[in-house]
């Protein structure tokens, strides 16, 4: 018990499978308490449970864009004609448009149920991005890349690069600005303080990239493997196939009148083969992992916990939709029913069923506690 | 001079990424697209969040396939590099609406190192700037797409023409894309912020599934002139046409510089017989 709860890092895809399963539950309902209920969870989680790094800091910017959409879609209806429904609150006046303009019209007699009908999805959408606002809070970006398939490696390696090098840039700018005091006199023209900041900047930049080059080459990164010639026919043949497939399947899915074995079917099997030969591809790969990150009983906890609120849902949704979707039509608070609310709760359990973060960037009272 | 071949873009690469472009595509303008059977069973109001799924699996396949031949350390650090310097650039314009600085260092890398290195890096200085300021999200993949053809479509642009007329094409290429950019994820977008579900009576800008192509188009088109044309995509237009304007010449003179000094696609080979006399 003392080891489950040693402070570390999760893994962070099991923070993702979190975040996905709450924001796919509140794709099944509009009841505001509902969708409330999972902001106040994902928000509950990310506070116990973040640490003081750059990324964690960005939830609250999350919630922010939440409010942000919510507002959007209230004032969408306001402006756009939000006259459906027969309780009308408000009367604009409604400003005429020319007949280019599709015969939309701005302003007008606003009614308490399309009001109302932003609002719900307004709070779904919202609801939805803060969720992924809590994974992006809680998964470490960088270990994340750590997890890219074999396939991807180069892709990695150059974002990888490019994070390590973001730091160095910000130095860089300062080691400028100070040569450029330094030598005086240059206060010209702002277009000019541009030109002498950026391109010398740029400049550092890319000759670090090319000994960072010759580094990598000395310690054999970014070494093409030898690859069969029939191998990798087959690898591209693969990936034509599935990605023909995926062209065909995604046309049938949208246009109603072809035949429906080219819709899903086609589409999931292009996506299958396709990815078929996305994992050949990455068989020419061969890396061996510093300390590779594992799955344990705390990740599989909070990955159930995630799936399990999408599933009480679903079930829900389909058993006793009533509350779920409170009714536009005749107005009244929305009622909140007993499954459903158990359902949103099990998000709460990782907050206390996992380990305290162990990265250096921990804030102090949570190591003393 | 000749262009260099930082990522090789083969005939079955082309044709990898042309497919992937072409299935892309499809899920951008997908609300245009969609015609509504009268009794079958559709997938309309599903399909974005299916292809919210099948996007993402595009992009890596497209970058397996064109990172397929192992590719080489120096433009990996390139990559990496020039990734970095985009994702420095993106938080600049934040705050402003409309200023967005990301493009015009795309145009100009794509440009100098050619259209599967453009291509790729649109897609890395997404990605990192998503992981840098927390941004990973389902409109992700579908940024990476859209500024990966950005990337792609400056690498494909005539390469004789130089000097004045380079940086005006380039400034005619960056206001085209800026409009272009915002109209795709707009379209993308349109039918999740104004609502797909609710009944609908005349004279509302939501999307109508199954509606004739040019009605919705038409509706789309004063959706986004009333919301972002004004603001946002003249405002990247303008930024990319100023920063291509002042910038543009030394820029590409510096890329131009460092990939002569990196000499892709040269490989170094042992020769026997010149290590032989070069012994004696």
């Amino acid at each position: 018990m003392a080891r489950y709860f040693l402070p570390r890092d999760l893994h962070p895809a099991a923070w993702w499978v979190w975040a996905l399963g709450l924001s796919v539950a509140a794709t099944r309902t509009t009841n505001p308490w509902l969708l409330l209920m999972i902001v106040a969870v994902a928000g509950y989680v990310v506070v116990a449970r973040r640490t003081d790094a750059p990324w964690a800091m960005a939830f609250r910017m999350y919630l922010y864009l939440g409010a942000v959409i919510v507002c959007v879609r209230v004032f969408f209806r306001l402006v756009f004609g939000g006259a459906e429904g027969s309780t009308i609150i408000l009367r604009l006046p409604e400003i005429p448009l020319p007949a280019w303009a599709a015969g939309i019209r701005l302003l007008g007699d606003v009614s308490a149920e399309s009001l109302l009908g932003g609002l719900y999805d307004g709070l779904r959408l919202a609801t939805m991005v803060i969720c992924l606002g809590a994974a992006n809070a809680l998964a470490n970006p960088k270990r994340l890349l750590k997890a890219m398939p074999p396939a991807l490696y180069e892709v990695g390696t150059a974002v990888i690069v490019a994070l390590s090098v973001f730091p160095q840039l910000a130095e860089s700018v300062l080691r400028v600005r100070r040569a450029r005091k330094l030598r005086g006199g240059a206060s010209g023209k702002r277009v000019a303080a541009l030109h002498a900041i950026i391109i010398p900047v740029l400049e550092d930049a890319l000759s670090r990239s090319l000994q960072l080059a010759a580094s990598m080459d000395s310690r054999g990164y970014g070494r093409a493997g030898l690859v069969e010639a029939r191998a990798r026919l087959l690898t591209g043949a693969l990936m034509i196939v599935g990605l023909i497939g995926v062209c065909v399947g995604v046309y049938a899915t949208l246009d109603g009148s072809t035949p429906r074995f080219l819709a899903a079917p086609v589409l999931s099997s292009g996506v299958l083969v396709a990815l078929a030969g996305f994992r050949l591809a990455g068989r020419r790969v061969r890396r061996t992992r510093y300390r590779p990150d594992r799955w344990h009983l705390p990740e599989l906890v909070v990955a159930a916990s995630g799936i399990g609120v999408a599933a009480v849902m679903f079930v829900t949704s389909t058993v006793n939709p009533m509350n779920l979707n409170p009714s536009l039509i005749t107005l009244s608070w929305p009622a909140l029913s007993w499954s459903p609310l158990l359902g949103v709760l099990l998000g709460v359990i990782p907050a206390v069923l996992t380990p305290l973060p162990a990265s250096p960037h921990v804030p102090a009272e949570k190591v003393a506690a | 001079m000749r262009a260099p071949s930082v990522v090789r873009l083969g005939p079955r690469s082309a044709a990898v990424l042309g497919l992937a472009s072409l299935a892309g595509l499809m899920m951008f303008v997908w609300p245009l697209l969609v015609r509504v059977e009268p009794q079958s069973m559709q997938h309309g109001p599903d399909a974005p969040f299916v292809f919210i799924g099948i996007l993402p699996i595009l992009i890596i396949v497209v970058l397996a396939e064109l990172s397929e031949g192992g590719m080489d350390s120096k433009a990996l650090a390139m990559l990496g590099v020039l990734s970095a310097v985009n994702a420095a650039l993106r938080p600049l314009g934040a705050g402003t609406a409309g200023i967005e600085t990301v493009f015009f260092m795309l145009v100009l890398s794509g440009r100098v190192f050619g259209a599967g290195f453009g291509f790729v890096l649109g897609c890395t200085s997404l990605f990192a700037s998503a992981l840098l300021t927390a941004g990973v999200g389902p409109w992700l993949p579908f940024q990476m797409m859209a500024s990966a053809w950005i990337g792609m479509g400056a690498g494909l642009l005539p390469r004789r023409v130089r000097g004045k007329a380079e940086i005006a094409m380039l400034v005619g290429y960056g206001i085209v894309v800026a409009y272009l950019f915002g109209f795709m994820m707009n379209l993308w977008f349109w039918p999740f912020i104004t609502d797909a579900e609710v009944p609908y009576h005349d004279g509302h800008i939501s999307y109508v599934p199954g509606d004739p192509v040019l009605e919705n188009l038409h509706r789309f088109a004063v959706f986004t002139l009333l919301t972002s044309t004004a603001g946002w995509d003249t405002g990247r237009a303008i930024t990319n046409t100023i920063a291509i304007l002042v910038l543009g010449p030394a820029v590409l003179a510096t890329l131009r510089r460092a990939s002569r000094r990196a000499s892709f696609g040269a490989v170094a080979t042992f020769d026997q017989d010149l290590r032989a006399t070069a012994l004696k």
